[in-house]
C-alpha cells in the first residue's frame, strides 16, 4: 500500500471516498484537465504508441530517466471522457514517481478508485489495459537503462519514443 | 426530388428537436457508449438511459423486467404516449440499441435524432449540464411480441440452415475470423472466430455518413438491395458482437427501408462464437 506514488495515493483516496455523482464529476474534471502532449511528442501519435486494448484511441509516451524517474505523457479524445479521465489520473498520479513505484501499482487500481461502480464491468476492462501497457513500457525502459551507460540510455529511450 | 425513407417519421432532425425541447409530449433520451458524456453536457432537458446499467438485467444476460422498465420510464417522465427521441455517440449505435429495447416493451412512438450527439455538437447547438427532473408518470407497459424483432440462437441456427438472409454487421476482420473482436474492442471474448454460415458481411458503418447522419434511401437501396440482394419482404436476421451495432442496421432496414420482417440476434457473436457444436464459417 505504502509503495503507491503519493500523488496517486491522494487521487485514490479522493475518488475512493467520493459518492457516485461526485466520482463522475471528478472523472470529468480529470478528463478536461489532461495537459496537451508536448509538441515534440504530438507528431508521434502512431500505432507504436497506441494502446491496443483500449476502445478509444489512447496514446502513451513513457520515459524513464537514468535515475529511474518516470516521465509520462498521454492523449485520448475528449469524446471518450472515461478513458481520457483515467489517463489523466495516471498522468497526474504517476509523473515523477520512480519506476519501481509505478511497477508496484496494484492491478486493482481501477477497482480502488471505484470505476466499476460508475462504468459497469464491461467498460472498465480497456482501462486495465492502459495501466498494463504503462508498466510494460516502464519495465522496458528500465532494462534499456541498465544495459547502457546513463547518457546513451537517455538518448536511446528518447529515440524510441 | 429526393426519394424519402419508408417510415420518415422515425427520424427527426436536430432542427425538429430544437423546436420540441419544451414539448411535454416529447422526451429526449441520450444513450451512449461512454457513460460520462451525458454529464459533460447534453441536449437541454434530455435524460440519460444507459443500455448497460438501465436496460440490461445485471444478473441474467437479458433485458430488465417490464416492471423495471416502467420504473425507468416513470423516473424519466415518459408516459406510454410520449414521443421518445433517442440520440447518442458513435453514430447512434447505442441510441438504436435503446430504441430496439424500448420496442421490446412495446413503447409506441420511438424516434432517432439523425446525426446523434456528434451532429448536435458539431453544429454547436445548445447544450446543458443540468440534469432535469420530471414528475413521475404512471407508465403502463404495452408489451409486444418480441419474436417480431428479436431472435434466439436455436431460431438463428434454423435460419442459417434454411439458407435465409443473415447479415453480419461487424468489421471485415471479425467476419473472416482473423480477429475475435472489433479493432480496439477486446472486452467481449469469444472462443472461436468467423461468422454464422450463410451470413453476408455489411459493416454497420456503411449505413451512415461521416457526420453521423444516415445515408439516403437511394444509397441504402444500392447497398442492401442491389449489392447484397435483400428484398423488403425477406426475413432477415442481423447480428454483430453483442447486438448493438446490429440494432443500427435493424433500424435502417426496418424503418428507413421498410423491411417487414427483420430481427436482431442480440446473443450475437459473443454467444455464437462460444456455443458448442454450432457450425461456423471462416474467411471472406
Amino acid at each position: 500500500m505504502s509503495t503507491m506514488p503519493p500523488a496517486l495515493e491522494a487521487i485514490t483516496k479522493e475518488l475512493g471516498s467520493a459518492d457516485r455523482q461526485e466520482r463522475i464529476e471528478l472523472l470529468i474534471d480529470f478528463a478536461k484537465s489532461l495537459p496537451p502532449l508536448p509538441e515534440e511528442l504530438a507528431a508521434f501519435k502512431d500505432a507504436a504508441h497506441r494502446v491496443e486494448e483500449c476502445q478509444s484511441p489512447v496514446y502513451l509516451f513513457v520515459r524513464v530517466s537514468p535515475d529511474q524517474i518516470v516521465e509520462f505523457h498521454a492523449d485520448a479524445p475528449i469524446e471518450a471522457p472515461t478513458v481520457r479521465g483515467f489517463v489523466a489520473i495516471l498522468v497526474e498520479g504517476l509523473t515523477g514517481a520512480t519506476a519501481q513505484q509505478v511497477l508496484a501499482v496494484g492491478d486493482d487500481l481501477v477497482e480502488r478508485i471505484g470505476l466499476p461502480e460508475i462504468l459497469g464491468m464491461l467498460r472498465v476492462r480497456g482501462l486495465h489495459g492502459i495501466l498494463r501497457r504503462i508498466k510494460a513500457e516502464v519495465a522496458r525502459a528500465m532494462i534499456a537503462n541498465d544495459l547502457a551507460p546513463p547518457t546513451a540510455a537517455a538518448e536511446h529511450s528518447s529515440r524510441t519514443q | 426530388m429526393a426519394e424519402s425513407y419508408v417510415h420518415p417519421e422515425v427520424l427527426v432532425s436536430a432542427e425538429w428537436v430544437q423546436a420540441h425541447l419544451n414539448d411535454p409530449k416529447v422526451r429526449i433520451v441520450e444513450s451512449d457508449e461512454d457513460v460520462l458524456l451525458y454529464d459533460m453536457g447534453h441536449v437541454p432537458g434530455s435524460v440519460k438511459i444507459d443500455w448497460q446499467g438501465d436496460l440490461q438485467d445485471q444478473l441474467t444476460r437479458d433485458y430488465i423486467t417490464a416492471e423495471k422498465f416502467a420504473q425507468i420510464c416513470s423516473r424519466a417522465g415518459i408516459s406510454a404516449d410520449t414521443t421518445v427521441v433517442f440520440y447518442g455517440d458513435k453514430s447512434n449505435w447505442w441510441a438504436c440499441y435503446a430504441l430496439w429495447a424500448f420496442k421490446l416493451f412495446g413503447h409506441k412512438d420511438c424516434r432517432i435524432l439523425n446525426g446523434g450527439r456528434k451532429f448536435w455538437y458539431d453544429h454547436k447547438l445548445p447544450i446543458s449540464t443540468e440534469v432535469p427532473s420530471y414528475a413521475p408518470t404512471d407508465y403502463k407497459v404495452a408489451g409486444s411480441d418480441e419474436s417480431e424483432i428479436r431472435v434466439f440462437r436455436d431460431a438463428v441456427l434454423a435460419h442459417s440452415k434454411a439458407g435465409l438472409p443473415l447479415l453480419d454487421v461487424r468489421s471485415p476482420k471479425e467476419f473472416t475470423g482473423e480477429k475475435l473482436h472489433m479493432e480496439e474492442y477486446p472486452q467481449e471474448g469469444s472462443l472461436r472466430g468467423g461468422h454464422i454460415p450463410g451470413a453476408k458481411n455489411v459493416p454497420w458503418g456503411r449505413s451512415v455518413n461521416d457526420d453521423g447522419t444516415f445515408k439516403s434511401i437511394e444509397e441504402l437501396k444500392a447497398l442492401y438491395q442491389d449489392e447484397i440482394g435483400l428484398k423488403p419482404n425477406d426475413t432477415v436476421v442481423a447480428y454483430c458482437r453483442i447486438g448493438e451495432r446490429s440494432s443500427l442496421t435493424w433500424f435502417v432496414l426496418k424503418y428507413l427501408m421498410g423491411f417487414t420482417n427483420v430481427k436482431n440476434y442480440d446473443g450475437s457473436w459473443c454467444e455464437w462464437g462460444n456455443l458448442v457444436r454450432v457450425p461456423i464459417a471462416k474467411g471472406a
